[in-house]
């Protein structure tokens, strides 16, 4: 098991080096730099900016040195100081435009996955055990709704209507009184408030498939000779349920937690954009369009980290669950 | 002042107005017999020891700022929305703070922190007095020693300011800016720099300003504090001179510091760094003051709500929640929610009128690097047939509900600057016509009815157009059908703007198109690229425009004659001091446009709507809407006021 351990994150280093250069190629792909999003932002404002200005920021960012240059700089800095560089947009260092708006981001990603596990756990198991039942088709017909409804509609709508017949703020996660206040039990109260709005829109679409996926899975096992065999001994039907056919239906949320933990940081982009929420995501997008690589860049690497580890995490988690796997 | 029209129908109130700039001594209100008084919130922390008494805030010769309508009263905040990231919208209203600036009705340069400007008469010399005992919002003294230390310190230091911007030179000389006295700052040009004042009443005049805190600049300058390394280094910078330049630069990084002084009429309490509100408190060193004494602002505290989606900015103006503004939600298609739910949100309309001329100009390249395409698209009779075969009704009708008109890259009406002719030449929709002047350039036609080339292939061309401008994509889908019924095919081609700028700035386009500029004179003398090919923009003719800006640069080319010529009348209307002589060389180039047909208009930029709180006065229910107007800014939102 150790040697496992270690031989699975001795392979992510070069693969997160990798990685990193694979980021740092694709983000210089788009025409133009920063610069030319600068002066096309600028442009589409029918803003004017000298030429002479704009060559001398080029100068000043170092977009002027061929592209290997610039990534040694930037991977040689990470690695050995730390530091991920500069936002050009926002003068400032990169690690603390994401660090701040990370807490807020887990808020909201846990909030979600709570809801969601809550929420699909017992109406996928029930509606399998009870297949086709008047529970079931209702479910069914709400899960289906609810991976069909784009999220960014189910965002509009609802924060059309808390705005208009609730009295509430649009967008965010705090209203006006807090925005800017420090933490304290009232701020906290307050965005309660707000979450339950992008917890709902986040956490539809996924409740919905994860109950369709938990009841198929308990489907397939309950139809299995050991679940009939342990009925036969006389377990009671609750604790052969969750004992046996439900522990191996949770094998395929496991093995995807691994791109849980990227999405707990990134949260989900549009929506966030749509309800202007201070997570990461409206920030990576914000990034990119304005081609501002160093932000970006730093973004993506952490994300793709942050998959690689909950990649070996659900692996791990997996081997402990489930006894058929082998460690070679 | 005399001037004569050169144009039937052209109004001309500008040109009296100007005359005065050169010259001439423009002066700012005069010093009151009433004693000041100030906002209760000040007052507060006067007797609290905290605040200086009014008296000693205050300019000795205080600004008289006239009031739109009314004399006022304190309180209120000021609700608006804008994007996240880089948004201008804090320059445009709190930021509209110059030493000169635009009136409200743009039709002269007012002094504003100057007490008084004053021109010589060949316009090489620019005198601004500035107020005794006038000082930043920290307190500090504001003198000519503050404008000097940017002169000095930002301007000519190679390492913060690497190149001169080209509106603080002449004749290839930078301004050379003196200090007599305390109160006297004189811009000297090495030649006549006539269109210095308008740019200074743009963005410009703004980074002057906030490149001038000396005692607080001086910190993060190499110059002058031996630490600044390590403190541009400790704030994660790259080195000092970027460190310096985040904390003055535009677009919006000089915002992402409260610290900042400033001698606007609100100050930042909450920075624009991130996605929380920013919020800006009343400046207690504010300079106006009204007629009656009271100072300045009237408006408390200014919110903006940081939002990510345009969307939620317009869900908020219909709720309720925005108190004046226009930016974000006047887009054509937010248009009608914003209309409909005037009750509901409790705001009235009022008329942002665009500065640009046309919706959608479209501009052909002239200077294509394809010698058969150039050879098609230079050539006078294809652009005047493709004109034709345009159907600007309709598209009036579908695309902008009837609002706006026919109209070519042509100055608006009642402009000094408005020609007829130019602006409704071959709008006429006939395709026979159409026909007729295309079979003079691509006669043969295939099976399907297309023109072909000389070559015997299709003749076939993309236009260029910004994803982000949804109208103009609609408007291109009717005209290819239109161009498709006279032979001519085009393919639409939605890009992402960054592509589209670096096609552009190495005249790598078929065709593209974009908002046409220059609508009203004041535009059109400072932003004439529509008008002939001035700079790279000039996407009629990318190759030009490039060398018109530098000649030496591998993508330039030489301009024609015609061009040329313009090029040469601009160059005597930056020399000319008398704004009558510059309106009729600008009527000039206007003529040679006119004969050339560089671009072909479709209809005229219709009128936008911004929304005000019913209960806030002092606002014109009308005002030009352009960045270099700086819309809102001149409409001196330091005295709204919101009635009890």
């Amino acid at each position: 098991m150790l040697t496992y351990i270690l031989r699975r994150i001795l392979f992510m280093v070069p693969i997160t080096l990798a990685i990193s250069l694979v980021t740092f190629i694709i983000i210089q792909l788009p025409p133009g730099d920063f610069v030319t999003a600068l002066s096309a932002q600028m442009s589409e404002n029918n803003e004017q900016i000298d030429p002479a200005t704009l060559e001398a920021l080029r100068q000043r960012y170092g977009f002027d040195q061929p592209m290997i240059v610039q990534y040694w700089k930037w991977i040689t800095n990470i690695v050995l100081y730390g530091d991920f560089g500069q936002s050009f947009e926002w003068n400032r260092p990169v690690s603390d435009l994401i660090w701040e708006r990370l807490g807020l981001t887990l808020v909201v990603s846990f909030a979600t996955l709570i809801f969601v596990w809550v929420l699909a756990f017992p109406i996928g198991i029930y509606s399998a055990v009870r297949q086709y039942s008047w529970g079931d088709y209702i479910a069914t017909f709400f899960g289906f709704i609810g991976l069909a409804v784009p999220n960014f509609l189910l965002a509009l709508v609802l924060m059309y209507f808390t705005s208009r017949y609730m009295g509430a703020n649009v967008g965010g996660l705090f209203s006006a009184d807090y925005v800017n206040a420090d933490w304290s039990w009232g701020r906290i109260v307050d965005l309660m408030n707000h979450l339950w709005v992008p917890v709902i829109v986040l956490g539809t679409g996924g409740t919905a498939a994860l109950i369709r996926v938990m009841r198929a899975n308990l489907l397939d096992e309950l139809q299995k000779p050991y679940v009939e065999m342990a009925r036969a001994r006389g377990l009671s039907e609750t604790w052969l349920l969750l004992k046996y056919p439900v522990r191996v239906a949770l094998n395929p949320f496991i093995s995807t937690l691994g791109w849980i933990l990227p999405t707990l940081v990134s949260g989900a982009v549009v929506t966030a954009i749509v309800l202007s929420l201070p997570t990461s995501g409206p920030l990576l997008l914000n990034a990119l369009f304005a081609q501002d690589m160093y932000l970006a860049g730093s973004f993506i690497l952490l994300l793709s980290i942050l998959t690689l580890i909950g990649t070996l995490i659900s692996d791990l988690l997996l081997a402990w669950l489930d006894p058929r796997i082998r460690y070679d | 002042m005399s001037y004569h029209s050169r144009h039937r129908g052209g109004s001309r109130p500008f040109a009296a107005c100007l005359g005065v700039l050169t010259a001439s001594m423009l002066l700012a209100g005069t010093a009151l017999a009433q004693p000041f008084s100030e906002s209760p919130m000040l007052a507060e922390r006067v007797s609290a020891g905290t605040l200086p008494a009014i008296e000693d805030r205050l300019p000795s010769t205080p600004h008289v700022q006239e009031p739109f309508e009314s004399v006022g009263s304190y309180g209120g905040t000021w609700r608006q929305a804008m994007r996240g990231g880089s948004d201008n919208l804090l320059e445009r209203t709190i930021g509209y703070t110059r030493l000169a600036r635009w009136n409200r009705e743009w039709n002269a340069i007012v002094p504003d922190v100057a007490e008084s400007v004053t021109v010589n008469d060949n316009a090489t010399e620019f005198t601004f007095v500035l107020r005794e005992g006038h000082r930043w919002s920290d307190g500090e003294p504001f003198t000519s020693a503050d404008l000097l230390f940017w002169y000095e310190s930002i301007l000519m230091n190679s390492d913060v300011t690497p190149s001169v911007p080209s509106w603080l030179q002449a004749g290839g000389e930078p301004v050379v800016v003196t200090a007599p006295d305390d109160a006297t700052v004189v811009f000297t040009f090495a030649e006549p720099n006539a269109l210095f004042l308008f740019n200074m009443a743009t963005v410009r005049g703004a980074n002057v300003l906030a490149g001038s805190p000396a005692h607080w600049l001086k910190q993060f300058h190499a110059d002058h504090n031996e630490n600044a390394s390590q403190l541009a280094q400790e704030a994660g910078a790259s080195d000092w001179a970027a460190h310096l330049n985040a904390k003055i630069g535009v677009p919006a990084s000089r915002w992402r510091d409260a610290e900042r002084p400033v001698v606007d009429a609100w100050l930042l309490t909450e920075p624009y760094d991130g996605t929380g509100q920013v919020v800006a408190e009343r400046n207690p060193y504010y300079h106006k003051v009204d007629p009656e004494g009271q100072q300045l602002p009237y408006i408390d505290r200014v919110t903006y709500d940081v939002m990510e989606d345009t969307q939620a900015i317009v869900l908020k103006a219909i709720n309720g929640e925005i108190d004046f503004q226009n930016r974000h939600i006047e887009t054509t298609q937010a248009r009608p929610l914003i209309v409909q739910n005037r009750e509901q949100g409790n705001y009235d309309l009022w008329i942002a009128q665009p500065a640009w001329s046309n919706a959608m100009l479209i501009s052909l390249n002239q200077t294509h690097k394809d010698p058969a395409m150039r050879e098609v698209f230079a050539n006078k009779d294809f652009r005047i047939g493709l004109s034709h075969a345009i159907n600007r009704q309709e598209l009036n009708q579908i695309i902008y509900a009837g609002t706006s008109r026919a109209w070519q890259a042509a100055p608006r009406p009642d402009t000094a600057l408005f020609d007829e002719e130019l602006a409704t030449q071959f709008t006429a929709f006939d395709t026979d016509l159409a026909n007729e002047h295309l079979d003079r350039v691509l006669p043969e036609r295939d099976g399907e009815g297309f023109r072909l080339r000389s070559d015997g292939e299709r003749f076939s061309f993309d236009i260029e157009v910004l994803t982000s401008r949804q109208f103009q994509i609609d408007s291109l889908e009717l005209i290819k059908a239109y161009w498709a019924d006279v032979g001519v095919e085009m393919n639409v081609r939605p890009v992402e703007r960054s592509l589209s700028e670096q096609l552009r700035q190495n005249n790598d386009h078929d065709a593209s198109v974009w908002i046409g500029g220059g609508g009203y004179d004041m535009l059109g003398l400072l932003d004439p690229k529509w008008y002939m090919p001035f700079e790279w923009q000039s996407a009629f003719a990318g190759a030009w425009g490039i060398w018109a800006q530098d000649p030496n640069d591998p993508n330039a080319e030489e301009p024609s004659e015609a061009a040329k010529r313009q090029l040469e009348l601009y160059a005597q209307v930056q020399a000319t001091a008398d704004f009558g002589q510059q309106m009729e060389l600008m009527g000039q180039i206007l003529d040679i446009t006119k004969e050339e047909f560089y671009i072909i208009g479709t209809n005229m930029e219709p009128d936008r709507v911004g929304i005000v709180n019913r209960n806030l006065r002092n606002v014109p229910r009308s005002m030009p809407n352009t960045y270099f107007y700086m819309t809102p800014g001149p409409a001196s939102a330091e005295q709204f006021y919101f009635a009890n």
